[in-house]
């Protein structure tokens, strides 16, 4: 092994994986050699949300995440949040308020959402577009995604 | 939601959530960036540094030593595979990497491949090529009369019959000239009591589609499949074909979903160079555009706007003058259809009786221009409404008011001479005046925070004359399929297609499996572009709905069911085929009528099947000390006729806005020396979820398309139409000063109100 | 992007062992979101990164001192940062500053010491640090120097930091009497990098300015004290005519350069704005207890 290529293991989506990754690969792409592709890149900058990964606990950028940095760390793609085959609270509420388009941002939206929710469960607009000015969509569903998120927010209120 | 009465089966104008739903909130859904085949190489290209220049050499030594590196090929190479390797459809003027000569910054010279991204990458940027530069034209004015020449020769393709008379023409960077001529409208100017003149700008701005272009070709035993998020695989089945010398059938196309398109994916793009490559390696190639390449693939046109009104004693404009200069790039696109398609607008929904257009399609050395929502005409609108309002300042009569003394009417003939028809821009204006609450009183704000409201309405005539074609097909356990190749890059047409069918059949439209494009399954559909979809492939897929009824129901008459049975269809299959076996196949095929313009006059009475019409009200303030634009109210109201699904036509229209909205406020490729400066999104700058306005309403006017499926049409674009002026309006309207040039930032804001104040900031 | 060698030291005094005063192609990297951007568009290729992920423990504590004073670990996230209630009650300022800093996902990854010493002028927490008064602890090859924040810039990504020497902890004063704002002004979308920032802090004594420090950043070539602007200010009454005054006086002082984001003229005008609005907003909030 060169010493530009690293042996690494971590949970991958509840399993535990281990890979051999270069020190220049980023995070989407070692999910792609996964078959993951629900993390995508598209502006390659950290700033349109769209290869949002959840990574120990907290929301990054894959694209700017260097895939050796996941050594003994937990993550969990957008694919992991039907693992037990019912979609979240947050995914039925996208779906109802009819939150995407071309659905390409829509993976980053709903980890974020959901990261916004753990945190404050009710959250107010200001709240909602300041967690998610990170995210761009550029069908702009932006209206639906707020009502999405607030109503996201009362279904898991309810349970 | 929707005010249309329910159709029979109640499918369509149900608000049903897209089909694919699931797939695409579980990170599930189909995109060709999720590709990945045995074998495949990965394509980066070496890109043009000089804006115009003759190559003298190019150098691939250094890229092929890269570890991991495949091939590195140049124009040359494609000639082996395409012996005559230009592509583009109104012009064959595209090399599909440069040959001799590049002509703007960005335009692929070079491909590296290896199985890693990363090495070709590498190798592509050590690819050395030596330019002499040649003097560029980057103004679309100055294009007009240029010394410095992008084309030697120009090269019509041959489609467009307005374009044949440019063949082999030298010495020029005039791509179409499209002229009309209505009335007399130097006698118009002449007796006018008014006269009106003013210029304006729009800039070159990019779709930034999220999912990059992206094409992957794989040699076939005796042909190709291209994989390609393509706004027209029927296209890119046929050009590939063309520039090979093959049969069609030898050309299999296939699209999952679009993650965006916008009119970036359209025609043929990244296709033309992975074919070449596979064809080259006999493997599958893959080429995956960045964001900051995209910025040199394709844009929306520049443009600078003359226009010129006569207005009489009692506010009717009598006579208008436009002259309108597209800044195509370095290649045509399909510039020359924007030129023309959006010239018979320019004069905008006015009832004019002296009209005269001129529209210029200009190669400069800049990226391509082609087409992005909305076809050229936001562009139009931008100008004609800022006019309008203009005019209707200096005569001190009220904007609404004075667009309601000169609108056209049901049934009067537009500048071409066609009639307006099925076209409610009246009920348009008359919604946003209702929903702006026009005729109140209007807090205008103080202290530094000034309040304004604008208006602007446009519309747009159809891509015409357009082929669809569709099949539904029923199997034997009464379940469908609708076979299309309209494309699903967010507007959500496998939705509304599928529940055209589901009225027809009276069938739930979850039930309607819709069948992607592959144009080995999918027959021919000529584009999902131009808000065409609904009008022209909802006919043909009504039309195959419609016959394969038929043919189930002559199939049950065959079998001896009595005429009003209700027989299940399995129980028809059963009777017919005495088992589970068999389908019924519909085909729907469909073309509107059309008369091209009279190649001097420009006149037509039939120059489109539909028109399109949208409208936008604003409410903004001012910072009076920083020149910031706050929108607080954006309203926006479109003629539809009767939605498919309102749900999902209410987020187009409000998306289409924000687009727009982007393109307005602060969207803007900035140049140096024909190099973008600012090609990512750390320095190119869309809309975000804090850029929103506060309130947002969209409004679907009470109307019905004549020949539309169940009175529907097109409605993608129709939102951007009246953005762009009703912001430069309320900023008039606020604090006194007019915007002629586009992006409306707050520097030019402040400069222009500090201006008018006697007190102007230095350069 | 090519390949490199990733070292991954476990202390701190391993990591400056494996820096290079000499060669620029060897940088620590601490969350990544600054290196990463310019190695995938080739501004930056390294031949090593030292990677202080595993030194990251020790490091990434926020302390407030019995006096008052905070200390920050460089390697705290700035959304440890930002969630801190200790950072809160000392400088409430930058819990405010965090909520439009670059977005969540970055702050998530992105740590203090690597932020700072990326020597981005457009970044929101240099002069917001600098307006309250914090200090960086460097260690190096000879030990731990101290620097105050506002000197830590030389140019425009340059900092005065050498290639072998690592920000192990920020510091920030005591608050108390202390009063302080930060606002920035994007021209093109809302989440744009800032045209203009100003930070201040004021010590208002008796309806005075008692004492000042005015920052200015993004707008100029990097950040800066408009050391003559806090000279008209000391002494003067907390009011409009004081703020207006100062900002005539930092439209002057500040050597603003134009970019995409607006030109250096447009950019003098928003200098006087914000100023005053910066002091204004400074000067009515409440001050520190």
């Amino acid at each position: 092994m060169n010493q530009h290529a690293k042996a690494i293991s971590f949970v991958l989506n509840g399993s535990k994986t281990e890979m051999l990754v270069q020190t220049h690969e980023n995070l989407v792409e070692l999910l792609g050699r996964l078959d993951l592709y629900g993390a995508r890149e598209s502006c390659g900058q950290g700033l349109c949300g769209c290869c949002t990964v959840i990574v120990d606990d907290v929301a990054v950028s894959g694209c700017l995440y260097p895939a050796a940095f996941v050594d003994g760390k937990t993550i969990t793609t957008i694919e992991h949040l039907d693992h037990d085959v019912q979609l979240s609270p947050v995914q039925q509420a996208f779906i109802e308020e009819g939150a995407f388009q071309c659905g390409f941002c829509t993976s980053g939206f709903i980890l974020m959402t959901h990261k916004l929710l753990e945190q404050k469960p009710m959250p107010t607009d200001e709240e909602i577009r300041d967690y998610l000015a990170g995210n761009l969509c550029r069908c702009a569903a932006y209206p639906e995604i707020i009502n999405a998120v607030k109503s996201a927010a009362t279904k898991m209120a309810r349970t | 939601m929707t005010i249309h009465k329910p159709m029979p089966a109640g499918q369509v104008g149900r608000s049903l959530p897209r089909l694919e739903s699931r797939e695409k909130v579980t990170g599930r859904a189909d995109y060709v960036h999720n590709i990945r085949l045995p074998g495949m190489l990965i394509a980066k290209v070496a890109r043009s540094t000089v804006a115009h220049g003759r190559i003298v050499s190019i150098d691939t030594s250094a890229a092929r030593q890269v570890e991991g590196v495949f091939a590195v090929y140049t124009g040359e190479d494609i000639r082996k595979i395409i012996p005559e390797p230009y592509y583009g459809p109104a012009f064959h003027d595209q090399p599909i990497l440069a040959l001799g000569k590049v002509r703007h910054v960005g335009e692929p010279v070079a491909v590296a491949l290896a199985r890693d991204a990363h090495a070709a990458e590498q190798a592509a940027q050590l690819v050395e090529v030596v330019y002499e530069e040649l003097p560029a034209v980057f103004d679309e004015v100055e294009a007009m009369d240029s010394k410095a020449i992008v084309h030697d020769v120009l090269k019509p393709a041959g489609t467009f019959p307005d374009l044949k008379h440019l063949h082999g023409k030298k010495n020029t960077n005039i791509a179409l000239d499209f002229h009309l001529r209505r009335g007399d409208v130097d006698k118009a100017f002449a007796g006018a009591a008014h006269l009106f003149e003013h210029e304006f700008h729009t800039q070159q701005v990019m779709h930034t589609p999220l999912e990059p272009m992206v094409s992957l070709a794989e040699p076939t035993r005796d042909g190709l499949t291209i994989h390609t998020s393509s706004q027209s695989p029927s296209f890119v089945r046929i050009e590939i074909a063309r520039l090979l010398g093959w049969p069609e059938n030898r050309v299999q196309v296939k699209v999952p979903y679009l993650g965006g398109g916008f009119g970036a994916k359209l025609y043929i793009k990244l296709e033309a160079l992975v074919a070449a490559l596979a064809l080259l390696t006999r493997r599958p190639v893959k080429w995956s555009l960045t964001m900051e390449e995209q910025f040199y693939t394709i844009s929306k046109h520049a443009t600078t706007f003359r226009i010129k009104s006569a207005v009489d004693a009692a506010g009717k404009i009598t006579g208008r003058s436009c002259a309108v200069y597209w800044n195509g790039g370095a290649y045509a696109d399909i510039g020359p259809r924007v030129t023309q398609k959006s010239g018979f607008t320019a004069p905008g929904p006015y009832d004019i009786e002296n009209v005269a257009i001129e529209s210029y399609s200009l190669y400069t050395n800049r990226p391509p221009a082609g087409a992005l929502r909305g076809f050229g005409i936001p562009q139009l609108v931008w100008a004609y409404e800022s006019h309008t309002d203009l005019i209707a300042r200096e005569l001190n009569i009220d904007p609404v008011e004075f667009r309601r003394m000169n609108i056209l009417r049901e049934g009067r003939p537009q500048a071409t001479g066609t009639a307006m028809k099925d076209a409610a821009i009246d009920l348009v204006l008359e919604k946003l005046a209702e929903r702006m609450n026009w005729s109140a009183p209007f807090d205008r704000g103080g202290g530094t925070v000034r309040r304004g409201r604008g208006v602007g309405i446009g519309f747009k005539a159809s891509i015409s004359p357009t082929t669809s074609v569709a099949f539904v097909n029923i199997y034997a356990d009464g379940s469908c399929a609708l076979y299309m190749s309209t494309v699903d890059m967010g507007q959500g047409s496998d939705t509304a297609m599928a529940q055209i069918v589901a009225e027809v059949l009276q069938v739930q439209a979850e039930s309607v499996r819709v069948i992607h494009p592959d144009t080995d399954v999918t027959p021919y559909d000529m584009a999902t572009l131009g808000s065409r979809s609904t009008f022209h492939m909802g006919n043909a897929v009504k039309l195959a709905a419609e016959d394969a009824k038929q043919k189930l129901e002559a199939m049950a008459r065959s079998v001896g069911v009595p005429e009003g049975s209700n027989l299940e269809t399995r129980e028809i299959f059963k009777k017919k085929y005495g088992m589970q076996a068999g389908n019924v196949m519909g085909v729907g095929s469909y073309i509107p009528g059309y008369k091209s313009p009279d190649s001097v006059s420009g006149m037509s009475d039939n120059i489109t099947p539909f028109w399109m019409i949208g409208g936008t009200g604003v409410e903004i303030e001012v910072d009076t000390e920083t020149g910031h634009v706050k929108l607080t109210k954006l309203v926006n109201a479109a003629d539809m006729g009767r939605p498919l699904n309102p749900r999902i036509v209410e987020t187009q229209l409000s998306g289409a806005a924000i687009m727009q909205l982007g393109f307005t406020m602060f969207e803007n490729m900035e140049f140096d020396a024909g190099q973008v400066t600012n090609a990512s999104f750390a320095d190119y700058k869309i809309p975000g979820i804090h850029d929103i306005p506060p309130a947002i309403e969209n409004h679907i006017v009470l109307a019905e398309q004549g020949g539309g499926p169940f009175g529907a049409k097109g409605v993608g674009e129709s939102a951007t139409f009246g953005v762009s002026p009703a912001i430069a309006n309320a900023i008039h309207d606020a604090v006194g000063v007019r915007l002629t040039d586009l992006p409306l930032t707050a520097e030019s804001v402040l400069r222009a109100i500090r201006l008018k104040a006697g007190n102007p900031i230095g350069d | 992007m090519i390949s490199f060698e990733l070292a991954e030291p476990k202390t701190l005094n391993e990591a400056i062992a494996l820096l290079d005063a000499e060669d620029p192609e060897v940088r620590p990297i601490s969350g990544g979101t600054a290196l990463m951007l310019m190695m995938k568009s080739g501004v930056f290729r390294p031949s090593r990164l030292v990677s202080l992920q595993k030194v990251e423990a020790d490091y990434s504590r926020i302390e407030r001192g019995s006096n008052g004073s905070l200390r920050i670990g460089a390697m705290a996230s700035l959304s440890q940062v930002e969630h801190s209630d200790e950072v809160r009650r000392v400088a409430p300022v930058i819990e405010k500053t965090m909520r439009h800093l670059s977005n969540v996902r970055v702050r998530n990854v992105a740590r203090l010491g690597g932020n700072l010493a990326h020597g981005d002028p457009h970044m929101d927490l240099p002069p917001v640090l600098s307006s309250l008064g914090a200090k960086a602890i460097v260690a190096g090859p000879s030990g731990q120097r101290e620097i105050l924040i506002e000197a830590l810039f030389s140019g425009y990504y340059e900092t005065v930091l050498k290639r072998d020497e690592l920000i192990t902890f920020v510091e920030v004063p005591p608050q108390a009497g202390w009063s302080s704002s930060y606002i920035k002004c994007t021209t093109r979308s809302a989440d744009d990098w800032p045209a203009l920032g100003i930070a201040c802090s004021l010590r208002i004594e008796g309806g005075s300015i008692g004492d000042v420090r005015l920052m200015i950043s993004a707008a100029t070539e990097k950040l800066t004290r408009l050391v003559s602007t806090e000279k008209v200010l000391r002494g003067q009454k907390v009011n409009e005519a004081t703020f207006e005054r100062a900002g005539e006086s930092a439209m002057a002082e500040a050597e603003v350069i134009g970019d995409s984001r607006g030109s250096a003229s447009y950019k003098s005008e928003l200098v006087r704005v914000y100023v005053r609005r910066a002091l204004r907003q400074a000067g009515l909030g409440e001050t520190q207890p």
